[in-house]
């Protein structure tokens, strides 16, 4: 869950940098600061089995999160940023017998520096992250994996070419995450997103995320947060609104459609930009 | 017989008709085939920016490629000289590329002082004879110029400033909705400016919220600014000083005479009342908060001229809060004359001022300077305290970079940048201005 978190997060996060163009990768710029609160709601009951194929759940059985988020981005320089965020978890994983098991608490302490390597023209940029992951919380409680962990992320952001949408805009990720278990896991995922403005307020965006978590523990379990041995392709999309020049909202859906040894999760996020 | 002298005679003039012309079309053909194509030459500095430390070595890779089909042999020259043309050095040596091959070389210039230098790249080959012009700059904020500011500059500049405002502005803000859209209601904007004289503007304001920065755009030479549609953040405000674009009802000069007009006299010159009118452009924007205007987010932004009109306002008034600035002209006046002393052919500013002076015999520099010292918009430089931002062209002949970069180190701003664009002449590039957009939108914390 807190991957899927993350994961909306980089998306959604950042489309409010500029409702109309700019999201993820773009530096937030010196003396800027963002401060982004969100809410996001993940469920699943089926799954995919090890081998991808869809698993129906028995009746009864599900596994949701609900999660409240603040994430705060400051421009130390034109090309250095500092970012943090910090969920707090609600889960509930209902078995078949009646059973459920609900934990709640502070989740990872996710924190970075993002650098600008290369602007291309003030147009496009490339991007390097290097960020932390820290557990809140008492690993019995299951909100995350437990364990310290840190991720090394490339991205690649612009406009897209006129000849393809004028107005459009284009983000790239590729993130190679570590948490520090003998158990791991280690995390690959590649994310691409491409958005356009639909009026003068409104955007759509579509992501694509592809997410592989490996790990000598191959053992199924609903609560992605916990989970360490999974894949999943998922697709978001997302409309946002502009309401004034420092504050938007966004509200995104999600599903996936293709995994193995994970939930077939569906859900979605609200979340406001403010740029102070 | 008869068949045999018939078919010999079509044989001749066959001949002489078709084949001999096309043997020797395609032998002229083939000769041209060698003599056409190129020498592609390119020079490029070790830094990307062509600055240099002070004691850095300087170096260029050139590359050559040559695209005729045949060798090209000769000399390969390079001379730097000062920016005002006194030769420091010079080397040649043989030089051959071969048939549609490319070459490349390493140039190495020993360290110079603080400067700009000229470097040109000459190629004599067989058939092909070809220079490239370069500049470099080395360690440019250690540029000095003299001052000529006279002794009482600033008492001339309080007294006409005191004239200004006695004038009655009387502005009018007249609703264009022929050339609104849906999101930007233009006004045009009238004043009376100094000696009583109408200007007019262009006012934009976004309707997209309910306050705003401003872009205050000073023109360049005679030039007409029209309505800036081009930014959603900022109201903007463009002005035509007296005798460009819309503000020509009094003052209507063409291009060779406007910068020279009353240049015998500094109280009646020209320039007296244009800097007039760009401090009355702001009076205007100070008068209107309740259009939604920031007062405290005013920048002012020229290029050219248009640079010159941005730092004379920045410098005489304070409620500029930030300054741009491209290749602002007149700047440094003398060392721009002495520069400009060694153009083949004369450009702007002293084309015009050359001329004037050619008409004018009787007319000395001596003269001239009484003048425009009072003018050079480097003498308004100290006065300036706000954040700059100047963009320079290293080819620039109307505005020589080192003139650009005195005039820039004369600025009191603590909180000063320049970007220097090493391929331009008197213009800078987008990449410059995409910079600009983000600097200014970091100098007033506009999201």
């Amino acid at each position: 869950m807190k991957k899927l978190i993350l994961s909306c997060l980089c998306i959604l996060v950042f489309i409010g940098i500029n409702p109309y163009r700019s999201f993820a990768s773009w530096p937030i710029g010196k003396y800027r600061d963002i401060v982004i609160p969100s809410m996001f709601l993940y469920h699943q009951t089926d799954r995919f089995d090890r081998d991808g194929h869809r698993i129906k759940g028995d009746p009864g059985t599900g596994f949701t999160s609900y999660s409240a988020n603040l994430y705060v981005g400051y421009g130390i320089s034109r090309r250095l940023d500092l970012i943090a965020s910090v969920p707090y978890v609600y889960t509930q994983n209902k078995f078949a017998n009646g059973d459920k098991i609900t934990n709640q608490g502070l989740g990872d302490l996710y924190m970075g520096l993002s650098y600008n390597l290369v602007n291309f023209n003030y147009v496009r940029y490339l991007s390097v992250q290097v960020s932390g992951i820290a557990p809140l919380y008492n690993r019995s409680l299951e909100l995350g994996l437990g364990n310290y962990g840190a991720e090394l992320k490339l991205m690649y952001c612009g406009n897209l070419p006129k000849s393809i949408a004028s107005k459009g805009y284009f983000n790239t990720e590729v993130a190679y995450r570590r948490y520090f278990d003998v158990q791991g896991p280690d995390q690959l995922s590649f994310s691409g997103t491409v958005g356009y403005p639909i009026s003068h307020h409104d955007q759509l965006s579509l992501e694509l995320l592809f997410f592989r978590s490996f790990s000598s523990n191959k053992a199924f379990n609903p609560n992605i947060n916990n989970a360490r041995d999974y894949a999943f392709f998922k697709p978001s999309l997302n409309y946002g609104h502009q309401f004034t020049r420092r504050f938007s909202t966004f509200i995104g859906g999600y599903y996936t459609p293709f995994g193995k040894n994970t939930g077939v999760g569906y859900g979605g996020s609200v979340l406001a930009i403010i740029k102070i | 017989m008869r068949n045999i002298n018939i078919y010999l005679k079509w044989t001749l003039f066959m001949l002489l008709t078709v084949i001999v012309p096309v043997v020797k079309a395609h032998a002229l053909c083939l000769q041209q085939k060698n003599k056409e194509g190129e020498v592609i030459l390119d020079a490029k500095p070790a830094n990307k920016s062509a600055l240099f430390k002070e004691g850095e070595e300087i170096s260029y890779k050139l590359s050559i490629k040559n695209t005729y089909n045949e060798k090209q042999e000769g000399k390969f020259s390079y001379v730097v000289t000062s920016d005002d043309g006194k030769k420091i050095f010079e080397n040649t040596t043989d030089f051959s590329v071969g048939a549609g091959s490319s070459k490349s070389l390493n140039v190495k210039v020993a360290p110079k002082g603080a400067g700009f230098y000229h470097i040109n790249f000459m190629f004599n080959l067989s058939t092909y004879d070809d220079t490239v012009r370069k500049v470099f700059g080395v360690n440019p904020k250690a540029i000095t110029s003299v001052l000529h500011k006279p002794d009482d500059f600033d008492q001339f500049w309080q007294e006409t400033r005191q004239q200004l405002s006695k004038v009655s502005p009387q502005y009018k803000v007249i609703f264009r909705p022929d050339l609104s859209t849906k999101y930007k209601k233009v006004y045009s904007v009238e004043m009376k400016s100094y000696e009583n004289l109408l200007i007019r503007g262009w006012l934009v304001i976004p309707t997209d919220g309910s306050k705003f920065p401003v872009h205050y755009r000073v023109p360049g030479y005679v030039v007409e600014l029209k309505p800036n549609m081009d930014n959603d953040d900022y109201i903007a405000f463009d002005i035509n000083v007296r005798g460009n674009g819309n503000s020509k009802d009094v003052v209507h000069i063409n291009t060779d005479n406007y910068s020279t007009t009353n240049i015998q006299d500094k109280d009646k010159y020209i320039y007296r009342g244009v800097y007039m009118d760009c401090l009355r452009g702001l009076d205007f924007l100070y008068s209107h908060a309740n259009l939604g205007i920031d007062t405290s987010k005013i920048f002012v932004e020229g290029g050219s001229q248009g640079g010159a009109l941005a730092v004379v306002t920045a410098g005489l008034d304070k409620r500029v809060k930030v300054l741009t600035m491209q290749v602002p002209l007149y700047a440094d006046i003398r060392d721009n004359y002495s520069i400009s002393a060694s153009y083949k052919e004369q450009v702007v500013p002293f084309k015009m001022f050359r001329q004037y002076k050619n008409r004018h015999p009787e007319f000395s520099w001596e003269q001239f300077y009484a003048t425009f010292d009072y003018y050079d918009p480097q003498n308004f430089a100290p006065m300036v305290k706000c954040p700059v931002l100047m963009g320079i062209g290293l080819l620039d002949q109307f505005c020589p970079p080192r003139c650009s970069m005195a005039l820039f180190n004369h600025l009191s701003s603590t909180n000063k940048e320049f970007v220097c664009v090493p391929n331009s002449t008197h213009e800078v590039d987008f990449n410059y201005f995409m910079f600009q957009n983000l600097w200014v939108r970091e100098k007033f914390r506009i999201p």
